[in-house]
């Protein structure tokens, strides 16, 4: 591991589910940067993010998260990293504070680094006066705002999102798109997948285009559009995807 | 053809969800419902109750008047069908108020909140006497046929028990919601409704099993109150429903009258808080005080601290769970009573029990906390060591089982150490191999799915019910060994076997062990 690796690489990275959901896929992500990984419906992406928080074991290929193998060093790999699904891992029963705690000791983090960080997560993220409630009895938008707080209680390099703006409001949505630019202003590094491309569009500073497992395109936003002869990025997207 | 949006179309609609609800798993894909095989095996299952109701009455004389004691016997008899009516009742109740989750698109729709109500309490009977009109309906049929046009009893009387059960479960229900809100009552109906099902297999326990010899008292008690002219004599209202399920006129038109009028008082009075209240509770946000003193947190506990606190933390909160452990294990005691009650309880016997009753605990808390894991992803892509969470897992699963049972073991320790060690041991293989076996063969579940677990890992389940029969026959003979050295030999002989026995299981699980894809 050096610090010229680099935050993901991903070689030949090959899944089969009966058909190929991820197709010898290369993928090299930067470090301090904000990839939105886009595709249609079933192109692989949240298939390719499992792979990468080790939650799916390829059936091919490479995954290196800064310079770790993921495969001969899981844990050396995954205490680098941060996986938010679009469906929150979260558990019914426990109170905010209490999933918090559980978190911080998954990933091994001492009482003197992980309390201040509970406490300044839960206050930004208006989690705070719900900290005593169980989180069953939370809105999705609460839910999905206490998972980013989990996967940030450890201060993840690289922070893996799939889908994180599902189901929220403007405000908890704003929230939420702060806190990933400000994770890669401090040198963070960030990979998401999202149906909403005004989001890509905007905070992204490349973007990937995967359809059936395999990365098609690849740039910053003007590159793709200089590539498929201008547009929004919406054009772009169905230009390349081949949808009407 | 039935009109759509009228009271017997949604009537179809309900009556359909309530069997689809209670034919399968609800987080599974699996077919729900009947299906065209399904319907075919009912029909042929219900002729041949048609059949076994025949030959049953063929040779019966068909009599004017029912002797009293067989009124008695019918009366007991529907007080029992009545709890078991009543634990569906609350269950179905539950189910269509805060479960099925289509209130809200029925109650705006164009359909008379009245109706809906109604058609909603109809459903539930229908749910709740359906099964007993399966089994009981073709002895009226062949009472039809055969002479014995008493027997049409049933009818009135199961429909109007159904009536009563489900009226009574709704209004219980509504009470709950209006005294302690959405959330509390589910889980105090759900506790109630099995507690309610379980209640005539304990009467039927305790009066059979530990009130062994007691049958002069119940006599010497009940026998003059059972005289002509007595509080439960035969004219008393007390056997009103045995007399009207065995065919007799005025108690049978007064049943269906009972019946009728708290279905009619229940969908007037109730009707109003249903289509209002219920609603209104379901959508409160439910806002707890904030403790003083702002947050307070925890941290710096080792990972396997963390785990087992975690799981003993989400167990602790679902009262509905661990009614439904502890009612598995009720279910279990008379197996017990089996060994205990030859002769006095005895020590061999009381291990083997206890072997078996840790064993069985362990493994619905090795369901919970193992199977049934509620983030496994958030696990899985966690950096700790998978081995030292799959440690902490079954330390948290074990160890309730073993402070349970560690007072008793204390207790005997002072009076009879070898053996107290001994069982301490028997009991710790007991429990161990429970959980390991959830552990190698258990597959990820939904906590919801608890009741029906046994079904969704068959093999599973029965590795678990050899390995602790084995654990349980091991204690027994050896504890037998310990109490009476004579003769011992036989007995090792037998352990050793059963031991290996159950060490084969153990083997057995783990090469099957559940290696997910």
């Amino acid at each position: 591991m050096t610090d010229h690796d680099p935050a993901l690489r991903l070689t030949a990275l090959s899944k089969s589910f009966g058909r190929p959901a991820v197709d010898k896929l290369d993928l090299t992500i930067h470090r301090g940067e904000l990839y939105a990984l886009l595709g249609p419906n079933g192109a692989g992406k949240t298939t390719t993010l499992r792979m990468v928080a080790g939650l799916l074991a390829p059936d091919a290929g490479k995954v290196e998260v800064f310079g770790v193998d993921l495969a001969s060093d899981p844990a050396g790999a995954k205490q680098k990293l941060a996986y938010l699904p679009d469906d929150p891992m979260l558990y019914a029963k426990l109170k905010p504070t209490e999933y918090l705690e559980f978190v911080a000791g998954l990933w091994g983090i001492s009482a003197a680094e992980a309390e201040p960080r509970a406490r300044r997560l839960l206050e930004w993220l208006d989690l705070a006066k719900h900290a005593h409630e169980l989180t069953e009895g939370f809105s999705r938008g609460m839910k999905q705002k206490l998972a980013l707080a989990g996967a940030l209680i450890h201060e993840p390099e690289l922070l893996i999102l799939d889908e994180p703006l599902t189901g929220l409001d403007a405000a908890a949505a704003r929230q939420v798109k702060d806190l990933l630019q400000e994770h890669v202003a401090k040198g963070g590094t960030v990979i998401l997948t999202t149906h909403i491309l005004e989001v890509a569009e905007r905070l992204a500073q490349r973007i990937g285009i995967i359809q059936h497992g395999r990365l098609i395109e690849e740039g910053t936003l003007d590159e793709l559009r200089a590539r498929s002869h201008g547009g929004s990025l919406e054009d772009v997207f169905l230009h390349l995807t081949g949808q009407p | 053809m039935v009109h759509p949006g009228s009271a017997l179309w949604l009537l179809k609609h309900e009556v359909r969800m309530y069997f689809f609800n209670s034919s399968a798993s609800k987080s599974t894909n699996s077919k729900r419902g009947f299906n065209k095989r399904a319907l075919i095996s009912f029909g042929i299952l219900f002729l041949g109750m048609h059949g076994l109701a025949y030959l049953l009455l063929k040779g019966l004389p068909v009599a004017s008047e029912p002797p009293h004691q067989l009124v008695v016997i019918v009366t007991l008899a529907m007080g029992a069908l009545m709890t078991m009516m009543m634990s569906s009742g609350l269950k179905a109740s539950v189910e269509v108020l805060f479960e099925r989750g289509d209130l809200d698109l029925l109650l705006s729709s164009p359909l008379p909140t009245h109706s809906i109500f109604v058609v909603r309490l109809a459903g539930i009977t229908i749910g709740v006497s359906s099964l007993y009109l399966f089994f009981l309906a073709p002895f009226a049929h062949m009472g039809l046929a055969l002479g014995h046009f008493r027997l049409l009893g049933i009818y009135p009387a199961i429909l109007s028990m159904a009536v009563l059960a489900a009226s009574l479960s709704m209004l219980l229900t509504l009470a709950l919601v209006r005294l302690l809100g959405v959330r509390r009552t589910r889980v105090v109906a759900q506790i109630l409704g099995a507690l309610s099902g379980a209640l005539i297999f304990l009467l039927s326990q305790t009066q059979s099993k530990a009130m062994r010899g007691t049958g002069s008292w119940f006599s010497n008690f009940f026998g003059p109150l059972m005289e002509p002219g007595a509080l439960l004599g035969p004219a008393s209202p007390f056997w009103l429903p045995g007399q009207g399920a065995l065919g007799s006129l005025v108690p049978a038109l007064l049943l269906s009258a009972i019946g009728i009028g708290t279905f009619v008082l229940t969908a007037r009075f109730t009707h109003r808080f249903f289509v209002h209240g219920v609603q209104q509770a379901v959508s409160a946000v439910r806002v707890s005080k904030a403790p003083a003193g702002g947050m307070r947190f925890h941290f710096g506990r080792s990972l396997p601290h963390g785990i087992i606190v975690k799981e003993w933390r989400l167990i602790a909160r679902d009262p509905n769970l661990i009614s439904q452990v502890l009612l598995q294990l009720l279910y279990m005691l008379p197996i017990c009573f089996l060994v205990i009650s030859d002769g006095k309880p005895s020590l061999p016997g009381i291990g083997a029990s206890l072997a078996f009753l840790c064993g069985s605990l362990t493994a619905s808390l090795g369901w919970i906390i193992i199977s049934a894991e509620e983030a496994p992803d958030l696990l899985s892509a966690a950096p700790a060591r998978m081995a030292t969470i799959r440690r902490a897992k079954l330390a948290a699963v074990v160890l309730p089982t073993m402070a349970i049972v560690l007072l008793p073991l204390l207790w005997l320790a002072t009076r009879n150490p070898l053996s107290a060690g001994l069982m301490l041991l028997l009991l710790l293989a007991a429990t161990l191999s429970a959980a390991l076996i959830v552990m190698w063969c258990g597959r990820p579940a939904a906590r919801g799915d608890f009741k029906t677990r046994g079904k969704a890992n068959l093999l599973g389940t029965i590795l678990e019910v050899l390995a602790l029969v084995g654990w349980a026959g091991v204690s027994f003979l050896l504890l037998s060994i310990a109490e009476q050295p004579v003769a011992s030999l036989p007995f090792l002989i037998g352990a050793g076997v059963a031991a290996g026995c159950t060490i084969t299981v153990l083997a057995v699980a783990y090469g099957f062990r559940y290696r997910p894809g």
